[in-house]
């Protein structure tokens, strides 16, 4: 199986370089068949098109609205004009001078993506936009007082390469923006498949999985923001090269918001998507303009296609993918991928695992409280090194508030937790993760739009090798590492999330309820496995359950919360055969 | 005149949670559906409230049929759905939380009368109550709707016990009124002392069907479905 | 600084509309302002037709309550249980929308808006204070003041802060929130259209530079960080004062258009500074 993926890497990566290379000769082609106003608006049409895969990053990925994307254009075109025309940076490389001052001007919008960012990319969600839209509005304000460099002595933006600004340059600029938008688009594509694009994909589908995974919410937002950033810049500086003079109505607030309304509509996460909307944005005006209709409805339109596509949660992108998918996945037959735990047929009994005797995790004296409601009181447990604790009880009796305490998502409680000698006192939730404590959910925080080998890379922080991934998968009974997560079913999804979370080797995982999409047969296979978890990983396991089966298969010691505090706490045969244990479970009380 | 559910099945994307549910709640009586957590309990209360969809089987409420009707609808057609975790409004008063469902002051007052305690609570942002005079309150404002049907999801949720076995002869007495109640436990033995109908469930399965009485005399069915 | 009392009355009434916004339908309005303009540009276009003053402030506030009111109704429909901000997002889809038709049917000039009311009303030596000024910190107030009493003392408002605690919650008790939460937006849209029409053209030239108004609105509501009216209140007119203040210093010139983003940023920073999860995410 390993062989059929090395394979299959190498066309993932050999592909793309591929269809850059075939992009370049059409590229070339058009721009010297086609007509000089067809090429100077082809150029355009490739500008906006890269203004739109920073968007695409920011919103289709990361899930986040921005709205001064062209204010990243306009800031690195001023940055670049100023180098160009004001400093010796301008002529200092040569011929390739022009290419140092566009990316020292990108990296001045993504430092300006970044100042923005700091601010309001915490966890909760539209403040972005209420601060991108202020910078907007204020850069605009300010562009018109001091206007651009090439209007205070009224010298033009050089091109690269010394191109001239007559149609025949035109049509060399048009080959040279070809060629950078071409490099845009596979680093795009190489980042979105990176570990950098999972973590924007996870934060865009659920910020708990995220920090639970060993990945700062912070962090992931604040790379996807400085990217879009940085492309912005690109194209900004693209092009005030292109028309070599710009002013403050060249970058628009309105322009922006127009351009994030075309991503939504477009899906510009999609590259060709976005060469699509990047064609939108520039022949609809052009359309427009033939027709002597008033450029407003363009706007109009666009409105509308946006309302249009954020009602029906799709855009354009995903419509022509999934009908094709559909089809595609049809003539293979193709369905819904399932889970597959053969029996391990080792033969004989796989023992419980009852551990080294050290002390791995120590809980002591733990509190939670929200408002007049106490959830979990006086609860003091100790887990032991290799061994599986079961941590049971009636609904409502703390085990989901329990572990949220320990994994950092409820920084107010009381009394203290120590891992392997650390105190977990102030440490955030994915710093805990990365210290070695990990957790799986009860409720699906797999995000549909990574695979599974990628899903699981993420979680392990790359620390597994894909010969260990594909080992943990093929353990677990889970679908290969190229599968896309959204054609597994979501009893699956478990799985992989249990598979992965083992695979990044924790001290110490908590498995909420993961059994809860299995069949009967299935419980008992997974039960076998678990097992054999702690020798052959290292990992300590905390198991909550309702299936007092599974947990009998795999628990030497059991701890029983009710009503927040511990009923009972030892090993499995003691805690079980506990009358008070029985009648917790099916509410008698000493009352009765 | 009654509610009543026939093969009912229930789906969460995972698939069938629960299934073949075949069930009829009559006014004046308590009727409970008791077993372990998972067992898709939660998810038939909220297929009947219209919280989730009905995946299979129907459901009809005086003849009429629920799955065809809104959440608001089926409320306003006498079906009360008081959902796990004690569901206040946590920045309204006691009294608040009332009037949103009494039409009446006399029905306020009658709510309030069932809840002696509440009385002094009245002017209090519910949101600062104790667990138990929460779930009183929903309770309450639940029964202000004179509903002609009361589905009832885990009341003893992290309530001590104290405060459940005050709740329990309150419910017989609401179901005594007139209405048809259909009480979700886990807390099996209480629940089984004040319904006439009962039915275990066990992964997403009935087990099992019949008199409350007869369950209670013989504990091992229960026993199977917990401890397994 | 009294220039700029009269903006931050404006900015105060904005901030109002946005804090109502938020915590009643659970959206960033970021059309609030453009559906205010467009109903008042819409309305002037009755004075040739002799309509008096107060049946363009009528006609105003009804174009307003209803266009917003429309928007409103489209979230409701579609995006009842969606996030905050897919919500929002469609709303920055209607300030496209609304700013785009606002030049299409008036075009980029200034419009002939004659403010409500006009003058000043007092003066302290050099500082003169405006009756507009007055008038529309006195109108925010009002609107604060009329929004808090239906919330606390009627049976709709009671239905409606219920809805912003716990929307299905809600539902199952038979409280029809697709209406109440309609009428939310109507409301701010009629609300934003007489703010519109009565600070007229003293603040602003055409529907793009009106529209930006919603930036320092958006400050004044963080400062009452989207929940308190009061606090809005406050901050906007202190954002106004100090943006006039700065007005009289011409070496800072560049700064006044960077003081409301600031502002922003520094609550921002204030209210987010200790990692809080919400219950979903």
């Amino acid at each position: 199986m390993s062989l059929v993926n090395r394979s299959s890497r190498t066309r993932r990566v050999g592909l793309p370089f591929l269809i850059g290379l075939i992009a370049l000769v059409v590229a070339v082609g058009l721009g010297f068949g086609l007509p000089a106003y067809t090429v100077f608006i082809s150029t355009t049409v490739l500008v906006s098109m890269v203004a739109l895969l920073g968007l695409g990053v920011v919103t289709g990925t990361a899930g986040m609205i921005s709205l001064m994307q062209l204010t990243f254009a306009a800031v690195a075109a001023w940055v670049a004009e100023f180098l160009a025309i004001r400093t010796p940076l301008g002529t200092m490389f040569g011929s390739f001078s022009f290419i140092v001052i566009m990316l020292i001007s990108a990296l001045a919008a993504a430092v300006l993506g970044l100042l923005v960012g700091l601010p309001a990319l915490r966890l909760r969600g539209v403040n972005l936009a209420v601060v991108t839209l202020g910078v907007a509005a204020a850069a605009d304000a300010t562009f018109q007082k001091i206007s651009f460099p090439d209007s205070w002595t009224n010298v033009r933006m050089p091109r690269p390469f010394d191109f001239a600004t007559d149609p025949a340059g035109d049509r060399s600029f048009f080959i040279f923006t070809a060629v950078i938008t071409i490099l845009i688009c596979l680093g795009v594509y190489f980042l979105q498949n990176s570990r950098w694009g999972s973590s924007w994909k996870s934060v865009a589908f659920s910020e708990r999985g995220t920090a639970s995974a060993g990945t700062s919410v912070r962090w992931a937002k604040l790379t996807a923001f400085s990217v879009s950033a940085f492309i912005g810049g690109i194209s900004g500086v693209l092009l005030v090269a292109q028309i070599s003079k710009v002013n403050y109505i060249t970058f628009l607030p309105i322009s922006s918001l127009a351009l994030y309304v075309l991503s939504i509509v477009a899906g510009a996460h999609l590259i060709d998507m976005a060469l699509f909307g990047g064609i939108l944005f520039v022949l609809v005006p052009e359309i427009l303009k033939q027709f002597k209709v008033p450029l407003e409805w363009g706007n109009i339109v666009f409105a509308i296609l946006g309302v249009q596509a954020l009602t029906t949660n799709t855009n354009l992108g995903e419509i022509a993918r999934t009908a094709l998918f559909r089809r595609r996945r049809k003539r293979l037959g193709l369905g819904i991928v399932e889970k597959n735990l053969r029996p391990l047929g080792s033969g004989e009994l796989i023992p419980i695992p009852v551990g080294t005797g050290r002390t791995l995790l120590a809980v002591t004296d733990l509190g939670v409280s929200f408002g007049a409601i106490t959830a979990l009181q006086g609860v003091s447990l100790e887990v032991t090194e290799g061994s599986i604790l079961g941590l049971i009880g009636p609904n409502g009796a703390g085990k989901s508030t329990f572990v949220d305490a320990l994994t950092g998502f409820l920084p107010q409680h009381t009394g203290a937790f120590v891992l392997d000698g650390t105190p977990l006192q102030g440490m955030l939730v994915h710093e805990r993760a990365q210290l070695g404590l990990r957790r799986t959910y009860q409720q699906d925080r797999v995000p549909p739009t990574l695979t599974v080998g990628a899903f699981v890379d993420f979680v392990t922080v790359g620390k597994a090798d894909s010969a260990g991934i594909d080992e943990v998968l093929e353990f677990f009974g889970c679908p290969t590492a190229s599968t896309p997560i959204s054609v597994v079913d979501v009893g699956t999804r478990r799985l992989i999330e249990v598979a992965a979370n083992v695979a990044a080797r924790p001290r110490l995982l908590v498995l909420d309820e993961p059994a809860a999409g299995l069949s009967h047969e299935e419980h008992i296979e997974f039960g076998q496995r678990l097992r054999l978890v702690p020798d052959k990983y290292g990992v300590t396991i905390i198991i909550i359950e309702h299936d007092l089966d599974l947990v009998r298969s795999v628990c030497s010691t059991i701890t029983v919360l009710n009503f927040g505090e511990v009923l009972a706490s030892g090993q499995q045969d003691d805690v079980l055969s506990n009358p008070r244990v029985l009648k917790a479970y099916m509410g008698e009380t000493e009352m009765l | 005149m009654t509610l009543t559910l026939t093969d009912v099945t229930v789906s969460r994307g995972i698939g069938p949670v629960i299934s073949g549910v075949s069930l009829t709640i009559v006014p004046g009586q308590v009727t409970t559906l008791v077993g372990p957590n998972g067992a898709g309990k939660t998810s038939l209360l909220e297929s009947l409230s219209g919280v989730i969809g009905v995946s299979g089987g129907t459901v009809e409420m005086d003849g009429a049929d629920l799955t065809k009707m809104s959440r608001r609808l089926r409320a306003r057609a006498g079906l009360a759905h008081v959902e796990q975790g004690r569901m206040i409004f946590p920045s309204l008063t006691v009294r608040e939380n009332l009037q949103l469902t009494a039409r009446t002051n006399e029905d306020l007052d009658e709510a309030l009368a069932l809840f002696p305690e509440l009385e002094k609570r009245i002017t209090s942002v519910s949101g600062l109550l104790s667990g138990g005079e929460q779930q009183m309150v929903v309770l309450a404002r639940a029964f202000a709707a004179k509903p002609k049907y009361l589905l009832l999801d885990e009341m003893s949720l992290g309530l001590a016990p104290v405060v459940f076995l005050r709740l329990i002869p309150i419910i017989e007495q609401i179901a005594k009124g007139g209405v048809g109640v259909l009480l979700v436990e886990q807390f099996a033995h209480l629940a089984l002392k004040i319904a006439s109908d009962a039915m275990v469930i066990t992964s997403g399965r009935v087990s099992y069907h019949g008199p409350a009485a007869d369950l209670l005399a013989d504990d091992t069915k229960l026993k199977t479905a917990y401890m397994g | 600084m009294a220039a700029g009392l009269g903006a931050g009355g404006l900015y105060a009434v904005i901030g109002v509309c946005l804090v109502l916004m938020a915590t009643l339908t659970r959206v960033v309005n970021f059309s609030q302002v453009a559906v205010g303009v467009y109903a008042a540009f819409l309305a002037i276009r009755f004075v040739p037709l002799g309509v008096p003053q107060w049946g363009i402030v009528i006609i105003a506030l009804i174009v307003g309550a209803t266009v917003s009111a429309l928007l409103g109704w489209i979230i409701a429909t579609w995006l009842p249980e969606a996030t905050a901000t897919a919500r929002s997002a469609l709303t920055v889809a209607g300030l496209l929308f609304f700013l785009s038709v606002s030049y299409l049917q008036f075009g980029t000039r200034p419009q002939p808006l004659i403010p409500l009311v006009s003058g000043p009303l007092v003066s302290f030596g050099v500082v003169t204070i405006t009756k507009l000024s007055v008038a529309l910190i006195v109108l925010a107030i009002v609107l604060a003041i009329a929004a808090k009493l239906v919330l606390t003392k009627t049976p709709i408002g009671v239905q409606l802060r219920a809805i912003s605690d716990r929307q299905t919650a809600a539902e199952l008790l038979g409280i029809n929130v697709k209406v109440l939460q309609v009428g939310a937006w109507g409301f701010t849209g009629a609300a934003m259209a007489l703010a519109i029409s009565f600070a007229g053209n003293s603040q602003a030239a055409n529907a793009g530079v009106m529209v930006n108004l919603i930036i320092p609105g958006a400050a004044a509501a963080l400062i009452g960080a989207f929940k308190r009216m009061d606090r809005a209140i406050v901050g906007g007119v202190a954002l106004g004062g100090i943006q006039g203040l700065l007005t009289a210093i011409p070496a800072i010139n560049l700064l006044r258009d960077w003081i409301p983003i600031l502002i922003i940023v520094i609550f921002l920073l204030w209210s987010q500074r200790k990692e809080v999860w919400d219950v979903a995410r």
